[in-house]
């Protein structure tokens, strides 16, 4: 971290505002995630390696972001970092309006309980509670009750009504991963990671999980940030990130499959 | 948090179950000896409080201290019953003679498998008299009246011939009636037998004396009062109690007699059976955090604090404790009854009053098996607490090591250097043999815990060195069990260990037995040049007059008689004073002097005496030295240390001449007697002619040497036996530590499998992998407990070799042991074998 002597940008309205490609302009009052310099490497002295060589990055309230990336490109470091579920190595990250580069654990704990919802691609589930009793698991741990009416509608909109009362291992992988998109939202968060959502299921029930993901965000409004390498999964999304070599190589709104295959060949060919 | 522990405890119920067990049981051992203890208390309390009823005031001798060997008293002139009558305030009392004996059935002794049989002189007098069934009290000399037990074992109706085996002889009688005591048909195993007053003075040479006298107060006098009035009347060196407090004081000594020693004993067990389960509930706690890593990552991932993962597994830790000790507390009720039945088989019938379930023992039982386990489980769960909420994300994440996991050798360093001081400490340091006893236990403890944390650093070379022969005999699944084994090293030492403890006990006790059976033999071998051993069965009494009896044997020519009693010597400690005849003793003894030689003998007189060095050791007195002593009635002597000798398993103590010894006691008291044949005369015919004429003592064991020492290694053997079978239970549960190891690494290793089998391996291949694995780990424990053994035996033995227990290591014994370790393997493998077995493959490849 000490090569690192840069000085952290700070965010706020006298920052030039990110202009995207397709030219439209996002405020920065409403980014519900900011990344300035983010840098993480890995190893030390000659070895070290650079898995993010400095990002900056705004993600607004109510977007549907996708990150994209071959594999090595960075995106799931990115994402563990403005998750907080690890540390960049300079660089600061806000979440909601607080910076959690250099929180402490017991509070980093208290913001993923309270601002952050995750889904992973293994589901991870509690094998031995229910399905009703997975969804409501953030508010179990943050000892609160949780709105009911908020629960049933999550439970009508994961359409898993008879299923319920079923552990885990009784639901097929689309079931399961509707589960933990519930379970995701339950607490409200303001934004939600996704890491591959669609990585462990058939196209099919892929597909439920990504309209589900939709869904959310336009009638619930819902901040979503998914990591995906999947063409077809960032169609879902307002907003594809390309990554590459660490650092952020294409940003733009939304696009068809064929448009990303296009990005996906032209940051190829830079190469 | 909770719902989450109780839920991950019920949907893994085996590996609950199996954890759970290893605490329960070792609870159940605890709390079945409170019961069983407290049971004892209230039976001889109810017998003791029955045979007081009514009895305001009792009198006795006053005694000056209580222990084995002490003999018939002295008691009290029969004179002193008009004395206490006299007392203002009396409205019945009466006297009346005590003594222990035996009774001979068609000239067959009446066992009691070492419970007395007590005499009592009947009076009409009697204030509690005993409630008679059949027939009457005896009435004339020759009547006696017996308790309800031996009349129905021994089908005796009224008119039956009966013996009465004393000190003085055996004497015909008849039987005159049946009575219950204390509304209980047996008490304990011990006989009860009325006999009139003058008979039983007679057999118990007390002419004109009482051993005790009753009395009950006129209305409106209290206990209190009559007793100080009493007291008031009656000489110095009297004892004068109420009723009530006599009962208290035999009730105590009684039960303390039996619960002195049975008590600590048992909890010892159930003490070792708590700390295997200690080990075995750590190591499932540590497999299972190591499993479900990913699980308590993902909590964090939600927010779930690192305390909220700790509560979260401490609650299940509770919830276990809870549970094992609840169940094993009733169990505890389970292993009372069960060792009521091996008591009643063995003759020694307990009380039946009903099992006692007191308060004390339900907190005992649930505190030390809901600590324990928290306290187990603590280590693992704070690992938990460690994992980064990363893990969630990331496909075979490790635990992170411990911030103190390279100190680990430094840490296990200092645990064995802690707890090796601490039995040290305990051997020769100061304070009460509680206290150091306890200390030479915790300091065990911590040599285990450190052999548990170091072995794990030796693992990857022992288990290569064992796992060899078995790759040698199985090239495939040898060679798989012996990697596996070596995989996580730490694991297969924690499980290891619990074995370890259970044998390492074993072994010690093996060890022990061995060296006190050797030492026996050779200081036996040494010291006795005689042929036969007259002896009294089960610790009843041979008539003092058995050696003139013996010696008038033509074939004998020499038999001494060993009268022992013991006293108070130097105004402290209790030591046995061995009466002998000096000028025939040796003929058959031949004493391994230190200070003197056999011309001290003739010169004993009547206040020489010679000493075994532990005891002139320990009372710090030599070569001419008076020693002071006090008899149990407050006789005092002063003997002179004429010679020292060494014999610390035979005649242990002080040795005076018979003038001496009867200078010093009122009765004789035969404890064995030592006889010599003529030379040339057959061994056989010689021992048949001493039954004969000694046949109207059945109480006598006629045994030629070699039946004699065989006797006493038999005992040893027995109690070896008894001890082997109470250390079972701790081997059984680090079965259950095993079982719970493999079922968890099959089931870490459902992928694996399946893809060898996929390969080609036969489900048979599998389990056989699973079994060596288990016998790997059961021979490493073995190993490690018999090494540990050794050397606590050893550590032992170099303390006590004065006492003469020597260091001999019981070789047979220790292939014994490791056949059983290996048999352990094999049985605790039979389950996760199978289930390794019946894996599929196709589910297992495409397993998480």
């Amino acid at each position: 971290m000490s090569d690192m002597t840069e000085t952290t940008p700070q965010p706020g309205s006298t920052a030039a505002p990110a202009t995207c490609e397709n030219g439209t302009t996002i405020g920065l009052d409403d980014a519900v995630v900011q990344a300035r310099g983010v840098t993480r490497l890995y190893g030390q002295g000659d070895a070290c390696v650079y898995a993010l060589a400095g990002v900056d990055l705004d993600l607004q309230r109510g977007v549907y972001t996708a990150i994209m990336g071959p594999s090595g490109s960075g995106k799931s470091t990115l994402m563990h970092i403005l998750a907080g579920l690890d540390r960049p190595s300079a660089g600061s990250v806000w979440v909601d309006g607080v910076e959690i580069t250099g929180l402490k654990d017991r509070a980093l704990t208290q913001l993923r309980r309270d601002k952050i919802g995750f889904i992973f691609q293994t589901f991870n589930l509690l094998a031995t509670l229910t399905a009703a009793e997975n969804i409501v698991l953030p508010l179990t741990i943050a000892g609160r009750k949780g709105n009911e009416a908020w629960i049933d509608e999550l439970v009508a909109t994961v359409g898993l009504g008879d299923r319920l009362k079923h552990k885990p291992a009784e639901l097929s992988g689309g079931q399961q991963q509707r589960v933990a998109v519930a379970r995701a939202l339950a607490s409200r968060p303001a934004v939600l990671f996704a890491d591959e959502p669609t990585g462990n299921l058939d196209s099919h029930t892929g597909e439920e999980v990504l309209e589900l993901l939709r869904h959310s965000s336009d009638n619930l409004g819902q901040t979503i940030v998914m990591v995906t390498h999947d063409a077809h999964a960032a169609t879902y999304a307002d907003r594809i990130v390309f990554l590459r070599d660490g650092v952020i190589a294409h940003d733009c709104g939304r696009l068809g499959r064929d448009e990303i295959y296009d990005v996906i060949k032209s940051l190829e060919h830079v190469g | 948090m909770i719902r989450i522990a109780w839920r991950s405890l019920t949907s893994h119920k085996l590996r609950t179950i199996l954890t759970t067990l290893a605490i329960l049981l070792g609870v159940a051992m605890i709390s079945g000896t409170y019961v069983l203890t407290d049971q004892i208390d209230r039976g001889f309390k109810q017998i003791f409080s029955d045979a007081y009823k009514g009895t305001d005031v009792t009198v006795t001798k006053k005694a000056k201290f209580s222990g084995q060997l002490t003999g018939a008293t002295e008691g009290l002139p029969q004179s002193m019953v008009d004395q206490v009558k006299a007392v203002d305030g009396v409205s019945a009392v009466f006297g009346y003679v005590t003594g222990m004996g035996a009774v001979a059935v068609n000239g067959k002794v009446v066992e009691t498998g070492g419970s007395p049989t007590l005499f009592f002189s009947y009076s009409a007098n009697d204030i509690a008299p005993p409630q008679y069934i059949e027939g009457a009290p005896p009435a004339k000399s020759g009547e006696v009246a017996v308790i309800e037990k031996l009349a129905t074992d021994q089908k005796l109706t009224i008119g039956a011939p009966i013996d009465v085996i004393t000190s003085n002889g055996a004497h015909p009688a008849q039987v005159s009636g049946v009575f219950r005591f204390s509304a209980q048909s047996s008490l304990g195993g011990s006989l009860i037998i009325h006999t009139t007053l003058p008979d039983a003075q007679d057999w118990f040479d007390m002419k004109g004396r009482v051993s005790e006298i009753d009395a009950k107060a006129e209305p409106g006098v209290s206990a209190d009062t009559l007793a100080q009035r009493v007291r008031a009347a009656l000489p110095a060196g009297t004892e004068v109690k109420t009723g009530a407090q006599a009962a208290a004081d035999q009730t105590k000594s009684v039960s303390d007699s039996i619960g002195a020693f049975l008590k600590p004993v048992l909890l010892s067990f159930g003490g070792i059976a708590v700390l295997v389960g200690a080990f075995i509930i750590f190591n499932a706690f540590s497999m299972t955090v190591a499993q479900r890593r990913r699980e308590f990552a993902m909590l964090r991932a939600l927010g779930a604090t690192r305390r909220q993962v700790l509560f979260s597994l401490a609650g299940e830790a509770l919830v276990m404790g809870v549970l094992a000790s609840l169940v094993g507390l009733f169990a505890g009720l389970g292993v009372a009854a069960g060792v009521n039945q091996v008591f009643k088989a063995a003759g020694f019938e307990i009380p039946s009053s009903g099992l006692v379930l007191q308060p004390r023992t339900v907190i005992i039982a649930m505190a030390v098996g809901v600590v324990v386990t928290l306290l187990s489980a603590l280590i693992p769960a704070q690992r938990a607490t460690r994992v980064p909420p990363m893990a969630a994300l990331q496909e075979g994440a490790q635990l992170p090591p411990s911030r103190f996991a390279r100190f680990a050798p430094i840490m296990g360093g200092v645990v064995a250097v802690l707890g090796a001081l601490l039995i040290v400490a305990g051997m020769y340091g100061p304070g009460s043999t509680m206290i150091r006893l306890a200390t030479i236990a915790s300091g065990a403890v911590l040599v285990f815990v450190a052999v548990a944390m170091l072995s794990k650093f030796v693992m990857r070379p022992l288990v290569g060195l064992l796992g060899w022969p078995l790759q040698k005999l199985a090239p495939v699944s040898g060679r798989l069990a012996r990697d596996n084994s070596r995989r996580n090293p730490g694991r297969t030492a924690l499980t290891a260990a619990a074995l370890m403890i259970g044998l390492a006990v074993v072994v010690f006790v093996a060890v022990l037995a061995q060296g006190l059976k050797s030492s026996f033999i050779d200081s036996f071998d040494k010291t006795v040049q005689a042929d036969y051993i007259i002896s009294a069965k089960n610790f009843m009494t041979i008539p003092s007059d058995t050696a003139q009896r013996v010696a008038a044997v033509p074939s004998i020519e020499t038999a001494v008689s060993l009268d022992a009693q013991q006293v108070q010597a130097k105004g402290g400690s209790l030591a046995v004073v061995w009466g002998i005849d000096p000028f025939a003793i040796e003929r058959v003894w031949s004493f391994d002097w230190i200070e003197g030689s056999d011309a001290v003998l003739s010169k004993l007189g009547t206040n020489g005496a010679i000493l075994e060095e532990q005891t002139a050791s320990s009372l710090g007195v030599g070569l001419g030295d008076p020693v002071p002593i006090t008899t149990v009635e407050g006789k005092r002597a002063t003997l002179n240390v004429m010679g020292i000798y060494r014999d610390p398993m035979m005649l242990n103590g002080i040795t005076v001449s018979a003038a001496g010894y009867d200078a010093i006691f009122p009765t004789p008291q035969a404890f064995m007697v030592v006889a010599k044949a003529t030379a040339g005369s057959d061994i056989g015919q010689t021992q048949k002619a001493v039954e004969t004429a000694l046949a109207d003592t059945p109480t006598a064991r006629v045994q030629t040497v070699a039946e004699y020492k065989k006797t006493t290694v038999d005992l040893v053997n027995q109690i070896l036996t008894l001890v082997y079978g109470l250390l079972a239970l701790s081997v059984i549960i680090s079965l259950f530590g095993i079982v719970n190891t493999l079922v968890l690494s099959v089931f870490e290793r459902t992928r694996e499998i399946g893809l060898t089998r996929a390969i080609g391996m036969s489900r048979r291949q599998v389990s056989a992998t699973v079994r060596y694995e288990s016998v790997i780990t059961s021979i490493i424990g073995a190993a490690m407990g018999i090494v540990v053994g050794i050397v606590f035996a050893w550590v032992v033995t170099t303390k006590f070799a004065g006492q003469g227990i020597t260091f001999a290591v019981p070789g047979g014994q220790l292939v014994i042991f490791v056949i059983l370790a290996v048999i352990v393997g094999v049985v605790a493998a039979i389950l996760p074998a199978r289930r390794a077995a019946k894996i599929d493959i196709l589910e297992a490849i495409h397993y998480e």
